[in-house]
């Protein structure tokens, strides 16, 4: 079985398996991988990965989110969001950078916080 | 390797459902379903009625707890509800407080 290899100090990787659902709220330090569904709310210090078939209806706070599935709710990470070939995404994107492959389908704003060249600031050589 | 593991700092509150087994290291509130084992390490704290085809406890529970096959209490597992299985085992070091109904 593929496995997330990475894995923060403060806490393990969870893992929700396939036939498996949740119906609440998440918090906590670690990682966590889905690949069943997920409705409620989810609040990371670590990464969230939703493989292929992972279903997720909630909104979700986390430092990265990887996305092969499915996720119906506004995504806001502290660091990247990678929307994989696979991925239907409806909601509001927000992450340091935004990656969207093609083949994924996504709907929404997104939102990267990132710093624009001086050339289109328009405060360059004035 | 477990099909779900809910590992340690990670705290569920609400409903777990699966058809697959369950490891549980960190916390859970709420109900807990599996149509396989549920595994309660050392050093979880759930919260939750469970119903299981097997369960192991080395963490805490409270709340009732209902197997289709077994129940065992492993040393430093601590139980305080109801139990209701075909098969229960307190091992030495296992702390419980409720009923038990062996469906005799």
């Amino acid at each position: 079985m593929a496995r997330a290899s990475s894995s923060t100090s403060h806490g393990g990787s969870a893992i929700l398996g396939k036939g498996a659902h949740i119906r609440g709220r998440i918090a906590g330090e670690g990682d966590l991988r889905v690949e069943g569904g997920i409705s409620g709310d989810v609040a990371l210090k670590g990464d969230l990965f939703v493989s292929d078939g992972g279903e997720v209806t909630a909104d979700i706070e986390a430092k990265s989110v990887v996305v092969e599935g499915t996720i119906e709710g506004d995504i806001a990470a502290t660091d990247t969001v990678s929307i994989r070939a696979s991925a239907r995404v409806s909601g509001a994107i927000k992450g340091s950078s935004v990656s969207i492959e093609e083949g994924a389908a996504v709907q929404g704003s997104i939102d990267a916080d990132f710093e624009l060249p001086p050339e289109l600031t328009g405060k360059a050589g004035r | 390797m477990a099909n779900t593991v809910i590992a340690q700092g990670i705290t569920i509150e609400g409903e777990l459902t699966s058809e697959e087994d369950v490891v549980i290291q960190g916390t859970l509130r709420g109900k807990l379903v599996s149509k396989d084992t549920v595994n309660v390490e050392s050093g979880a704290i759930v919260e939750a009625d469970i119903a299981a085809s097997s369960l192991s406890v080395g963490g805490h529970i409270t709340g009732n707890v209902t197997a289709s096959d077994r129940v065992d209490l492993m040393p430093g597992g601590r139980l305080i509800g109801d139990v209701k299985a075909s098969r229960l085992t307190i091992a030495d070091g296992a702390s419980f407080k409720g009923n038990v109904d062996m469906d005799v």
